[in-house]
């Protein structure tokens, strides 16, 4: 096109100033949508996000258990140091009166006794609906003798006080029986009455909170309530010689820090990155009014983002939000290009119209690139991991709106681009320079890629062994304060889960029995050292009536116990309060849960016995491994109860990450090829195509090569990040493509691809520094790759440039 | 065991034989004893229980085998009755009644832990973990003794009034407890293990 048809045309089509400024107004009024759209979004910080969208079944449970099993909303609290057990006790009971007292617990156990007594009344008065040792043979003479001298045989001993008082009431010791399943295999260590650690001055409180585990503004009251509750028993104390202080962690504490953390690290890289951004611009174009247009397009784009991926995902990711920091990286390049590029002009044109020289020459170069980056990202829009989706829509939306502001808004605003000269002359030079030099060092640039090409090969699967835990930006002190807490309470153990589904909940009551039946005889052969189950405390209908119908009439047990008590020395005649109960049991209507709903026992068993999000009802079974626990035999035993899955929570997560790198591998090959494809059809030159693929070849192999050389391990984000080397690298490669093909490598183009990789390599450094592992993963690739894919480009440069084509 | 422990118990064990040298002029006390039976690190028995509890016509009786493995292993196997038993392992306490297995830690329950301790601490020689649960008095001598064991934690206090564990040398051969409430459990024990080692070894009582 020649210069002077580029000039009518843009003439000819040259928009009026009222379609200019219908453009301004449509952009702003977007933005303000977009920002109203933000105030109203909901920030989601749990690891629920990089969980698969279309998991199997045993990954369906987990990730139900996950994201509103009990776990996701229980916290445990240590009491530490002090004076001694008695003051921490005593803090531990006041903390825990007025946790309990907030109403915001289902359930709060610090191991007082008292937990138990209102819970103790009820299960003595339904223990005919309860015990699973209520048979009709139970009933006879034989089993009612039996049953007798069992109970016996623990009078005259230390628990004998506790079975006296009830004797006469439950010869057959049913109370015992039920008591005996709820109390738990690896119960917390117990002193001055309440729970304490094994190896720390420590008392524990565990709590589990009403609202759900994803509810964070909830979840970050409650932790509030804990710490408030703490505060006041601690000033209970007067002026004690020393006092405890307060230990929390559980899932809600980590993602209530984890999305503050990622919120004010988000800030935090917005206003350094800002800052740092602005000097640049500053020291490059010497004017605040190119300075405030220069983050125009940055700021639309993280505005799109944020606004789009609320809109399609319901809620945003924190892990999201801090990503649109990287983004400022890449779009103020666009600004960037714009304010340098449109100072150019056609030779005589008037003032006002270098945006039209832009939007002939370097436009399409500009778009060239964004769809490059666009296409890449798609590919991780496609992914089955919500997480990934998330930063693939947040960067296709933060790149598009950032490009169309650069193209409609900024002309508007500078039609010239940037008048002032600021440091861009001495940056030409430098950039000028740097064009002649790197193609001599084209060979040992060569060399490196291969020596890290054979690294990368010899690592192979090790260096992508970082795992999913590398995601999350709890530290690992927070984590292994929580591996302690865990202990101390025995709650690591439940690391295994058998989780039981049914229609209904009858239903799911009915195959909890049956996995019942055969964890018991794993318990009786020594292989589990034990289990929580929900009917212990509610069976299914069809159970309490058989313990019911097993009972017999007044006379019949009256006569039995006769026989059964002949030369016993608890006799018959003793036993009228037993026979008086067993007929009322009689009469009892069926427990259900909603009996239970409202007692001391609603927190055990909600967390037991819960409705699925998706319809039909799960049930959770809680194992205490033990030493001899195989989980060969656990499938095998559980084998032929229908609707069972056993989960072991690590394997399975481990699984899952496998799954979701192995995804992400394919996903980002395919963005990759179709990064490529597009370059292909654009270029219409396999030379061309191989020139300007080279450089991001090389920068992606080098780039590993380092990290590799580094011992780092290389995780889904590290491969997040390698595409985005890719997207900003390939700018840099399709302009010294159009450089070389037109031969005029001016000063300002030349001036404003160092500005812009110096921008983009500063933003991603700033994030590589980060001390969440998501963002640095991503700034520890991005910054180092998107620098070698500038000198690549440079190096690989065929034709010399650096001065106008003679 | 530490250096400590070891040359604690060895100095133990020198003045035992320094005071059985010099005959019995001296009085038995708690650090002889304890001594004495430290230097049993395992032994077997089987032992009779009558047990006196208000309200029931007439005693319950029990008899079994009790083993004990130093530092801290204890199994009670009762016969008769009725099959059953209490295996206590470190913290772990396993209870077998009525064919069902329960396994609890014992740390759980004080009071459980502090009856443990009793026999424990009696059979291992450990003076350290009796008296962090219990005051005990001493009487007797070296040929016949009776150690008095009255709770200090008033948790445990509230269950059990007290136990009172006799024997001779190194060998325990009663253990009496009383508890809150006036009930009692008398427990003869006869070391050895066979049941049908009926005139029992050198070491059991004529």
């Amino acid at each position: 096109m020649s210069a002077t048809s580029a000039v009518s045309a843009a003439a000819a089509d040259a928009p009026s100033s009222r379609q200019r400024w219908t453009a301004l107004a449509a952009w702003l009024l977007l933005l303000v949508a977009g920002i109203v759209v933000i105030a109203h979004s909901r920030f989601s910080a749990d690891l629920s996000a990089f969980l698969p969208a279309s998991p199997d079944g045993r990954q369906r449970v987990l990730i139900e258990q996950l994201q509103s099993g009990v776990a996701s909303r229980t916290l445990m609290a240590g009491i530490e140091g002090g004076v001694d057990a008695e003051q921490r006790a005593a803090v531990s009971r006041a903390m825990a009166a007025q946790m309990r007292a907030s109403k915001l617990f289902e359930q709060v156990q610090n191991g007082d006794a008292g937990d138990w007594s209102a819970a103790g009344t009820w299960l003595f008065e339904r223990r005919y609906q309860l015990s699973p040792a209520v048979t009709p043979e139970h009933f006879t003479a034989v089993g009612l003798r039996d049953a007798i001298d069992e109970t016996l045989s623990l009078l005259g001993t230390p628990a004998g006080n506790a079975i006296k008082p009830l004797l006469e009431r439950d010869p057959t010791g049913e109370t015992q029986r039920i008591a005996e399943g709820l109390i738990p295999a690896s119960a917390p260590r117990s002193a001055a009455g309440v729970w304490v650690s094994r190896t720390k001055p420590r008392a524990l409180i565990l709590a589990s909170t009403r609202a759900s585990g994803g509810d964070l503004d909830a979840q970050a009251i409650a932790i509030a309530q804990i710490q408030q509750a703490f505060d006041s028993a601690v000033q209970q104390l007067g002026n004690a010689a020393s006092k405890p202080t307060l230990l929390m962690s559980g899932a809600p504490v980590f993602s209530v820090q984890s999305r503050d953390k990622i919120k004010g690290e988000a800030l935090h890289l917005a206003a350094i990155g800002g800052i740092v951004m602005s000097t640049l611009l500053l020291l490059a174009f010497a004017s605040l009014r190119a300075l405030f247009i220069a983050l125009l397009p940055v700021l639309t784009g993280v505005v799109a983002g944020t606004a789009t991926v609320s809109l399609v995902f319901g809620s945003v990711h924190g892990l999201t939000m801090g990503f649109g920091s990287t983004l400022i990286g890449e779009t103020v390049d666009y600004a960037i290009y714009y304010l340098i590029q449109a100072r150019q002009n056609y030779p005589g044109a008037p003032a006002g119209s270098g945006w039209r020289h832009w939007r002939a020459v370097h436009w399409p170069t500009v778009r060239l690139g964004l769809l490059t980056s666009v296409v890449g990202f798609a590919a991780l829009v496609f992914s089955g991991f919500p997480g990934l989706a998330q930063l693939g829509v947040f960067s296709l939306a933060g790149l598009i709106a950032a490009a169309l502001a650069t193209r409609y808004v900024l002309p508007v605003l500078a039609p010239d681009g940037a008048s002032g000269q600021g440091m861009r002359r001495p940056m030409a030079r430098v950039a000028g320079a740097l064009v002649r030099a790197l193609p001599k060092l084209r060979w040992a640039f060569v060399g490196l890629g291969i020596a890290a090409l054979a690294l990368v090969l010899w690592q192979g699967g090790h260096l992508w062994r970082a795992n999913l835990s590398a995601m999350s930006p709890v530290t690992r002190a927070a984590q292994d304060l929580d591996a302690e807490l865990r202990d101390d309470i025995g709650a690591s153990e439940g690391s295994t889960l058998v989780v039981l589904q049914g229609a209904d909940e009858q239903a799911t009551l009915r195959a909890a029995e049956a996995a019942t039946l055969r964890l018991d005889a794993l318990v009786g052969r020594g292989e589990l050292a034990g289990f929580e189950t929900v009917t212990r405390l509610l069976p299914s209908e069809a159970a309490q009536q058989a313990r019911i119908a097993s009972l017999p009439e007044a006379q019949v047990l009256r006569t039995r116990l006769v026989e059964a008590s002949a030369g016993s020395p608890l006799p018959a005649a003793k036993l009228e309060p037993f026979i008086a109960d067993v007929v009322a049991a009689r009469a009892l209507p069926p427990i259900h849960s909603t009996d239970l709903k409202e007692g001391p026992l609603a927190g055990v068993v909600n967390a037991m016995l819960f409705e699925r999000p998706g319809g039909g009802w799960s049930s959770v079974i809680a194992l205490h491994v033990g030493a001899r626990f195989d989980n060969a035999r656990l499938r095998a035993a559980l084998a032929d109860v229908p609707e069972v899955q056993v989960i072991d929570i690590g394997a399975e997560l481990g699984g899952l990450y496998s799954r979701y790198l192995h995804e992400a591998f394919v996903q980002v090959a395919l963005g990759a090829l179709a990064v490529l494809a597009l370059l292909g059809l654009w270029l219409r030159s396999w030379r061309r195509l191989v020139a300007v693929s080279e450089p991001l070849v090389f920068a992606v192999v080098l780039t590993l090569g380092f990290l590799a050389l580094a011992g780092a391990a290389l995780g889904i984000l590290h491969l997040v990040g390698l595409l985005l080397v890719v997207a900003v690298g390939s700018n840099y490669a399709l302009f010294f493509d159009q450089l070389q093909e037109t031969g005029e490598a001016d000063e300002d183009t030349l001036a404003s691809l160092l500005f812009a990789n110096l921008t983009t390599v500063v933003s991603f450094t700033l994030i590589a520094i980060s001390d969440i592992p998501a963002l640095s993963s991503i700034g520890r690739v991005v910054a180092p790759g998107a620098l070698l894919a500038l000198l690549l480009s440079a190096a690989f440069a065929r034709r010399r440039l650096g001065a106008p084509r003679r | 065991m530490r250096p400590d422990q070891w040359l604690k118990r060895w100095l133990r064990a020198l003045v035992a034989v320094a005071l059985l040298g010099t005959g019995t002029a001296w009085a038995f006390d708690l650090t002889e004893l304890m001594g004495l039976l430290a230097q049993k690190k395992s032994g077997e028995a089987r032992f009779t229980e009558q047990r006196f509890v208000r309200g029931l016509d007439g005693p319950i009786s029990a008899a079994g085998t009790l083993s004990f493995q130093a530092p801290d292993k204890l199994t009670r196997e009762t016969t008769l009755p009725r099959p059953e038993s209490m295996a206590v392992d470190g913290n772990q306490l396993t209870l077998s009644r009525g064919g069902r297995t329960r396994t609890l830690t014992l740390d759980s329950m004080p009071e459980m832990l502090g009856m443990v301790e009793a026999m424990r601490g009696t059979l291992s020689g450990d003076a350290g973990t009796l008296q962090r649960y219990f005051k005990s008095k001493l009487g007797g001598s070296r040929e016949g003794w009776t150690l008095d064991l009255a709770p200090t934690d008033e948790r445990l206090a509230a269950q059990v009034d007290g136990v009172r564990l006799t024997g001779r040398a190194g060998e325990v051969l009663g253990v009496e407890m009383t508890f809150r409430g006036g009930d009692r459990s008398v427990m003869t024990i006869v070391p050895g293990a066979a049941p049908t080692a009926k005139p029992a070894a050198a070491r059991a009582p004529s």
